[in-house]
């Protein structure tokens, strides 16, 4: 198992290499020059010239691309064009807004897959429903979704539950940056409940596709479980239903449920850049969009390696939970 | 005695609905077992012996789908089939069971250790469990996933599993069917060794007239969800009385049957090919069905010139071939390895060393060995489908055009979504036989092969899952033969069939063998099959083909260890 482990993570590193030098060739051939960003339009020859010398693009290719991975190892992407502050001081607290969502739509995409997996299987009438509704809902777009549950449940429901920002407190000094755990490290309740109440339209929006998806997969990997000669097997030595769906047809179900969630993953990342926009949520997303607007390069390429070690990071842990599960994957 | 009897059914009838039909798989079938005995169901697929072994251990769903009437007496415990709510607490405790497929019936996910402590109580008495079948060092092997088992050891988990409960009433289901011959005869020994020990009552579904005479007390004959024939295993499998009965014996081939006749009784689809291929010898019109009944009908009778070759290609022009030297297929110093990777090292697995064979002309042989000894490889290198290491393979032959194979599982081997008519068309198309033939002409070829195969122009435009596992494979015999190839390879071509159609599908592979003179290379673990039809017999173990024996003296002449236990693995 733990050699498992170190080669997953070894090949983790490998993607990473190629994903930030994807970002930086992108930027390279992007038919934009950084430097009118960085000084203007109107500024003089000798202007332009001391901004190429200060940005590092005097520099050969590769000592840039160097310089390039050195710093953002340390987390340090150089400055963003468009406001000329560092981009690590500007994502500092995005950063945490985002995974904050991130967590919390992934977290309700698991409830959601497993609490419907298991009405997904009623027979009749009620279970014909709900398969209908859940398929409407998972078909939607995810902006739609938040238009909606906008709508419905800060419009009509009058602001049951609030439908922009991350508080209606502001942010701790001393915090992490993550609200909610911020509201229980300060013992305070009120102030907990309020980013949970936050928190929940955009990461419902980001998630009810992606957990109808993962329902489905379930349902129908209990559902052949408990039809396979194994399950027969445990009927045959006394075991009951309810006892062969938890110890037997879960676990056999959750491979291909877990490696539907890595890719659910991927897309809830990119989805987050529209839903965070939606819900006026200072994150990643929205800080993305405002930087693509003005051709803020620095900017996107940190975006994008963050959001795209995130998706690096949670496919491999994905990957880990599958050896986990099944001993096939691990003992062949 | 009425205190020692723990299973009685009586006037059990189980009735399947489905699709507006309402379909009986067993009709007013009545048992009783002893304590301590062992009942043998025989029968051939849908007789109904499977739901019965179901419904006594209330395993069929009780979803509305399948009814019975009747009733099940499990040590002294009255229940009504299907729907009794006391059947949970019977299962797993009073009736338990040993399945067929070992490689699924085990929860892939859990270790031996944890399946069997749970109904042994603790490791050490799992590890006891696991020595009564016979499992050495169980301590390592309740560690152990099923996947890292062989098919024998997870089989012998199974018997431990189902033994643990400590149960009145065993139902084994085909618990040997998808085992190699010799495992086969290992698993039920330990299993017969561990009821004995146990105690228990045994019902034992099988369609192996052979293993159940090898196991059981008391026989049950079961035909289309009734019991033909009950009685002593002996007096059954000795002198049986029904017809039905008969059949089955007539159609079980041993090492003694005789090579040189059809095998079994005569049944209406062989004989009608017969006679077909007598016709196009313009042989004279004898009585195919009353000779093959006297016995007086031998292989011989259909055996023609070359002509024949041409014949059932359509080609009417003939070539007469007096004495052919060249070998049909020659294999050279074949050699085969196959790596993985391991924990980062490769390993190689040298699965073919430096075989080489010869198939004459018109020569039947066959390739004997168990899972892994390389023969199924063989036969795919032979078939061109995977290539040689090292070594050639010349299939190029006299008559016929290249190598064709006819495989285990003919349901999975033809393309579903084809109608049959297209499945031989496009075999045609790829031959130089079949180039420039019309659509008509194509059609008229699928035609008169699927009539030599028993088959008619009905199966034409089915599809194959409409159709039955025997006419499945002889529609893959129909495609392989439709322009006779220079060999045909056999991949265990009977060994997922009933007693009765493998019975005739080795009939029809004599038939073809002899009527189209092409040559044969039958690969196979089940020694009285590789006898009926090969002339030679090729011994094959680790890679290495350690043995030639002529077919017809198999039993007496074979001399290898590993050619002895295969005969010993054949129960008469």
């Amino acid at each position: 198992m733990l050699s498992f482990v170190g080669k997953r993570l070894g090949s983790l590193v490998v993607v990473l290499f190629f994903l930030t030098l994807l970002v930086f060739t992108l930027g390279k051939v992007a038919d934009s020059d950084p430097v009118r960003t960085y000084v203007g339009v109107n500024a003089s020859v000798e202007a332009v010239e001391a901004a190429r010398e200060e940005l590092g693009l005097d520099d050969p290719i590769p000592v840039q691309f160097a310089s390039f991975v050195g710093g953002a190892v340390q987390g340090d992407f150089g400055v963003s064009l468009a406001s000329k502050r560092p981009i690590s001081d500007e994502l500092s607290t995005r950063l945490p807004a985002t995974l904050e969502l991130a967590g919390w739509a992934l977290t309700l995409t698991v409830l959601i897959g497993v609490s419907l997996a298991s009405l997904y299987s009623r027979p009749g009438r009620i279970g014909a429903v709900l398969r209908f509704v859940f398929f409407s809902a998972a078909s939607a777009p995810s902006f739609l979704i938040a238009m909606l549950s906008v709508l419905v449940f800060y419009k009509w429901l009058g602001g049951m539950l609030p439908a922009a920002g991350r508080s209606s407190y502001g942010p701790y000094d001393d915090g992490t940056g993550f609200y909610v755990i911020d509201g229980i490290l300060h013992a305070s309740p009120t102030y907990t409940w309020d980013a949970i109440q936050h928190l929940l339209l955009p990461a419902l929006a980001a998630s009810v596709g992606a957990g109808v998806a993962l329902a489905r997969v379930l349902a129908d990997g209990i559902s052949s479980s408990l039809s396979s000669p194994w399950a027969r097997t445990a009927r045959a030595l006394g075991e009951r239903e309810g006892t062969i769906v938890r110890r037997h047809a879960l676990r056999n179900a959750s491979s291909p449920a877990l490696s539907l969630l890595a890719v659910q993953a991927g897309f809830m990342v990119s989805s987050l850049v529209v839903v965070e926009q939606v819900f006026s949520w200072n994150g990643l997303g929205s800080y993305l969009s405002s930087a693509i607007g003005v051709g803020d390069f620095p900017a996107i390429a940190a975006v994008c390696l963050i959001l795209g070690a995130v998706y690096v990071v949670l496919n491999t842990l994905v990957d880990v939970a599958l050896a986990a599960v099944d001993p096939r994957v691990r003992l062949s | 005695m009425a205190d020692t009897t723990v299973l009685t059914v009586s006037d059990l009838t189980v009735t399947y609905r489905g699709r507006g039909r309402v379909v009986t798989a067993v009709s007013d079938v009545s048992l009783t077992i002893d304590a301590g005995r062992c009942l043998g169901l025989v029968g051939e697929s849908g007789s109904g012996k499977s739901t019965i072994g179901a419904a006594v251990q209330g395993i069929i769903p009780a979803d509305g789908v399948a009814e019975a009437t009747g009733s099940i007496v499990i040590a002294g415990r009255e229940l009504a089939p299907i729907t009794d709510p006391a059947w949970t607490q019977v299962r797993g405790s009073d009736v338990t069971s040993v399945f067929q497929d070992p490689m699924r019936s085990l929860d892939p996910t859990m270790t031996i250790g944890r399946m069997l402590n749970r109904y042994t109580g603790s490791a050490e008495a799992s590890v006891a469990a696991l020595e009564r079948v016979q499992i050495r060092r169980a301590g390592e092997v309740l560690k152990k996933y099923p996947h890292q088992l062989s098919g024998g050891m997870r089989q012998r988990v199974m018997i431990a599993l189902a033994l643990a409960p400590g149960p009145r009433l065993l139902i084994a289901d085909e618990p040997t069917t998808a085992l190699d011959v010799s495992v086969q005869a290992e698993v039920l020994g330990v299993l017969r060794e561990s009821i004995e020990d146990a105690g228990c009552a045994v019902l034992f579904v099988t369609h192996d007239l052979g293993v159940a005479r090898h196991m059981c007390d008391d026989i049950a004959v079961m035909k289309d969800g009734v019991v033909v024939e009950a009685g002593p295993a002996e007096d059954v499998i000795g002198r049986p009385s029904d017809p039905y009965t008969q059949r089955l014996m007539a159609s079980r081939i041993t090492l003694e049957t005789d090579r040189s006749r059809p095998v079994g009784a005569p049944e209406r689809a062989v004989v009608a090919s017969m006679e077909d291929v007598l016709r196009g010898l313009d042989r004279p019109a004898l009585d195919v069905t009353g000779a093959w009944s006297d016995g007086a009908l031998t292989w011989e009778a259909f055996t023609g010139p070359t002509a024949a070759v041409g014949a059932a290609s359509g080609h009417p022009e003939v070539r007469l071939v007096e004495h052919v030297t060249r070998a049909s297929l020659a294999v050279n110093e074949v050699n085969k390895t196959y790596s993985t990777r391991a924990r980062g090292r490769r390993v190689d697995n040298h699965v073919l060393k430096d075989v080489s064979f010869e198939i004459g002309y018109r020569e039947a042989v066959a390739l004997v060995g168990e899972s892994g000894s390389g023969k199924s490889t063989l036969l795919r290198i032979a078939g061109g489908i995977e290539t040689a290491d090292t070594g050639t393979v010349d299939a190029q032959g006299v008559a016929g055009e290249g190598t064709q194979v006819v495989f285990q599982d003919a349901g999975a081997s033809l393309t579903p979504w084809r109608t049959v008519e297209e499945l031989l068309r496009e075999r045609i198309e790829h031959t130089i036989t079949g180039r420039g033939l019309s659509r008509a002409q194509m059609r008229a070829m699928a035609l008169s092969t699927l009539e030599l195969v028993g088959l008619d122009a009905s199966v034409l435009a089915a599809r194959p899952t409409q159709l039955s596992g025997g006419q499945q494979q002889r529609v893959a015999i129909a495609r392989a033969v439709v322009v006779p190839p220079s060999v045909l390879l056999c991949d265990e071509p009977t060994s997922a069939l009933d007693v009765s159609v493998a019975c005739s599908v080795l009939n029809l592979i004599n038939l073809l063998r002899h009527s189209l003179g092409i040559s044969i290379m039958f690969v196979t673990h089940d020694l009285a099959a590789a006898r009926l039809i090969a002339d030679r017999v090729l011994v094959m173990t680790g890679g290495e083909i350690v043995e030639t024996v002529p077919a017809e003296r198999l039993a007496q002449d074979i001399t290898t260890d590993y050619g002895r236990r295969l005969v010993d693995a054949v129960l008469a």
